[in-house]
């Protein structure tokens, strides 16, 4: 694993608050860039070398080839799984809804590569890559994407509450935002209990908007708790471009007036995420405190449902909020095909083996669609039940 | 002199906190120390600043951060003050309510959010502090409220609302000590049981915490005239399967049923109580007294021309007997 040393140098972790330290300041290599736009900012290798150097320890280093393996595998389960929902929602009838994470695999693989499974993740209404990367079953939660009984909630929640409390999954969460305050008041009762375990929280960039995150942020850096908030900037908040309603455009910036660290990274290069995300990581566990990251990223879908998508074709095009040149361009940055480039390139992977693991990745989407198609719906009246720990509440309609 | 509620409460998450090492309070200002006779409590020395923790002015944390950590096994309570009562309401519309549900019963929240609410009284400045706010909680699903009017209750309400697996929204009325007094050691008042304050057999009134020493008062007043009235707290407004039954066996006896809401008409608490009791009993008579649905204004004058008291509940509980 000498060769990955090199591959280091490419980490592309740049704490801003040094970003006009000597050499090219990142506004004017932004500016270089010609105006893409904020959500599309791509870090030179040039800024990336020198942050290696400069900035924190590098801990991708560490990953073994078992591991690098893994982290591609479960990078390609999200792809995959979400394609094949994606199709399922095409082809009519689909039980269910989703909003795709398709084109931000590195962002969630990054982060919980990084994270022990007694950590806690709190997720978000495009959640289903956190929850596979933290271990969650894909026929389970196809089964509960398409409210059947066996589902991981039996069905009551469907895609936007997909929850597994042995798994340290809060849950997906359908409010913007509110997964950062539970997963800060995750992190204030892992003070209480005096464990060394993480709450993390994902969320978009629209996720800064109302107040939760101001409160978790607040109460985080005031009494440092072990609380990573992973800000995914995909560059919409729904139909709207994020630079469009933000005065700042760097998010992580905001954590600033907080005195909260606040870090951005290249969030379609999983090493590059893992490195920032393990550092977080080990900080919190240190007690020294939270850390924001921000990852920018893209979606390659709408913002819910298969719009100006087709099956067996990749991308949602057409859209009327943004260009389909756009979409070609973070389309061919494709964080899987990058990584997988980089395990051939350092020999961890074959391109036969590469595409084996396609093949099993395949076959484990296929098997578990069967297995959601083939469960039983929920019972009418198992409606009545679960709404307090014990009994059920009366029928009021006839 | 009998326990004060607020010293009452205290003694109730005193026991708890000995007995759960992991029990939390969150609060915004309400220093959780208090005396009695040549007692005192004081919380945070006995359990240190993490689990007894001043947040200042942050609802939506010192609410979402209680929820967010009794999610994961620290059970908490959450203290907010009168004016703020409505800012963790989405929070507990939206998740303290649903979690178990969406989840399939794999979730919870098993917090307390202790809600500290406001009288309608003079001088108070109190329109932002306003009452009636419970039967906004009371409509949501998966949510218990409990409402003590005595010290009595407010222990053994705060001891069971602890101990209860789903969320609690606790709301507390200042209202003069009455009542049984408070043991010293930990007990409970189930939640979901009404309390008969005074039995009787020619007309029941309901209503609780705010409206209870005027209700008291306007049953003595109405003793003098002969009237029999059955006065009945119900201590719990959700969920109601619990204590209607004693309401209902009650307007079954007497035919008419009084309520009284300090919060404002539309949609008061005891409006439900009024429509589940006209679906089991035909024929009874009914009669709803409340406040406008108007803000309460600061002066006296206009304050007391709209509030309930004992002279109008007796009044109309007189007319109710003659319709």
């Amino acid at each position: 694993m000498k060769s990955l040393t090199r591959r280091v140098s490419k980490i592309k972790t740049v704490p801003q608050k040094k970003r006009d330290g000597p050499g090219i300041s990142r506004r004017s290599f932004v500016k270089s860039l010609g105006g893409i736009g904020a959500g599309t900012v791509f870090l030179s290798t040039g800024i990336a070398k020198r942050a290696a150097a400069q900035y924190g320890p590098v801990y991708t280093d560490g990953l073994s080839a078992e591991q690098l393996t893994d982290m591609y595998t479960t990078m390609l389960k999200i792809r995959l799984w979400e394609t094949k929902i994606k199709d399922l929602i095409l082809a009519g009838g689909f039980r269910g809804v989703a909003h795709l994470y398709v084109g931000q695999e590195a962002i969630a693989v990054g982060v919980c590569s990084a994270l022990r499974k007694d950590d806690y993740i709190a997720s978000n209404h495009r959640g289903h890559g956190h929850l596979i990367a933290k271990g969650g079953d894909l026929g389970k939660m196809l089964a509960e994407i398409t409210h059947k009984a066996t589902g991981y909630c039996k069905g009551y929640g469907g895609s936007l509450h997909i929850t597994d409390i042995s798994l340290g999954i809060l849950g997906m969460n359908g409010v913007v935002g509110a997964a950062h305050l539970f997963a800060a008041g995750a992190a204030y009762g892992i003070k209480v209990k005096g464990t060394d375990q993480i709450a993390v929280s994902f969320g978009g960039d629209g996720s800064l908007q109302n107040s939760f995150f101001t409160s978790a942020a607040n109460a985080a850096s005031a009494w440092k708790l072990p609380w990573i908030a992973v800000i995914e900037n995909n560059a919409f908040q729904i139909w709207v471009r994020s630079s469009d309603v933000y005065g700042t455009q760097d998010l992580a910036r905001r954590a600033d007036g907080f005195g909260i660290e606040g870090r951005v990274v290249d969030g379609n290069d999983v090493l590059s995420v893992y490195n920032v995300a393990r550092y977080a990581v080990e900080k919190a566990r240190a007690g020294n405190g939270p850390t924001v990251i921000e990852c920018k990223t893209y979606r390659w879908y709408d913002h819910y449902g298969a719009g100006g998508a087709r099956i067996g074709v990749d991308g949602a095009f057409g859209l009327g909020y943004r260009s389909d040149r756009e979409l070609r361009d973070w389309m061919a940055k494709d964080p899987i095909v990058r990584f997988r480039k980089f395990l051939v390139s350092e020999k961890v992977l074959t391109e036969e083996r590469a595409e084996e693991i396609v093949a099993e990745v395949r076959q484990a989407v296929e098997d578990a669609a069967k297995f959601a198609e083939a469960q039983p719906v929920p019972k009418p009246e198992d409606g009545l039940l679960n709404v307090f720990a014990e009994g059920s509440v009366p029928l009021h309609n006839s | 002199m009998p326990k004060s509620m607020g010293y009452a409460i205290l003694e109730a998450i005193q026991g708890e906190m000995r007995r759960d090492k992991l029990l939390t309070l969150f609060y915004e200002y309400q220093t959780p120390a208090a005396g009695w006779s040549n007692r005192s409590i004081n919380l945070e020395a006995e359990f240190g600043r993490t689990r007894v923790r001043f947040c200042a002015i942050d609802e939506e944390w010192i609410v979402g951060g209680a929820m967010g950590m009794s999610m994961t096994g620290v059970p908490a309570i959450a203290h907010i003050p009168s004016m703020a009562t409505f800012i963790p309401y989405e929070l507990m519309f939206n998740h303290a309510g649903k979690l178990r549900h969406m989840t399939g019963g794999q979730a919870a929240f098993p917090m307390v959010l202790w809600a500290d609410m406001a009288r309608r009284w003079a001088f108070q400045g109190g329109q932002h502090a306003d009452a009636g706010l419970e039967s906004s909680y009371a409509r949501l699903a998966g949510l218990k409220v409990v409402i003590p009017s005595t010290p009595y209750d407010a222990k053994g309400l705060m001891v069971s609302a602890i101990r209860d697996v789903d969320p609690v929204v606790y709301c507390q009325y200042p209202v003069p000590s009455a009542g049984p007094e408070v043991p010293d050691e930990p007990y409970t008042v189930p939640i979901g049981e009404p309390a008969i304050r005074t039995e009787g057999k020619d007309i029941t009134i309901v209503g609780y915490a705010p409206q209870t020493a005027e209700i008291a008062r306007a049953v003595e007043e109405l003793k003098k005239d002969g009237i029999s009235a059955e006065f009945i707290d119900p201590r719990t407004l959700a969920p109601l399967e619990g204590v209607m039954p004693t309401i209902i066996e009650s307007v079954k006896k007497t035919g008419r049923l009084l309520t009284s809401d300090e919060g404002s008409y539309t949609f008061c608490n005891c409006a439900e109580i009024i429509a589940r009791v006209a679906e089991a009993v035909p024929g009874a008579k009914f009669k709803r007294l409340a406040f406008p649905d108007a803000p309460a204004p600061g002066a006296p004058e206009m304050l007391n021309y709209m509030n309930v008291d004992a002279t109008r509940i007796a009044a109309a509980a007189r007319r109710l007997l003659k319709a």
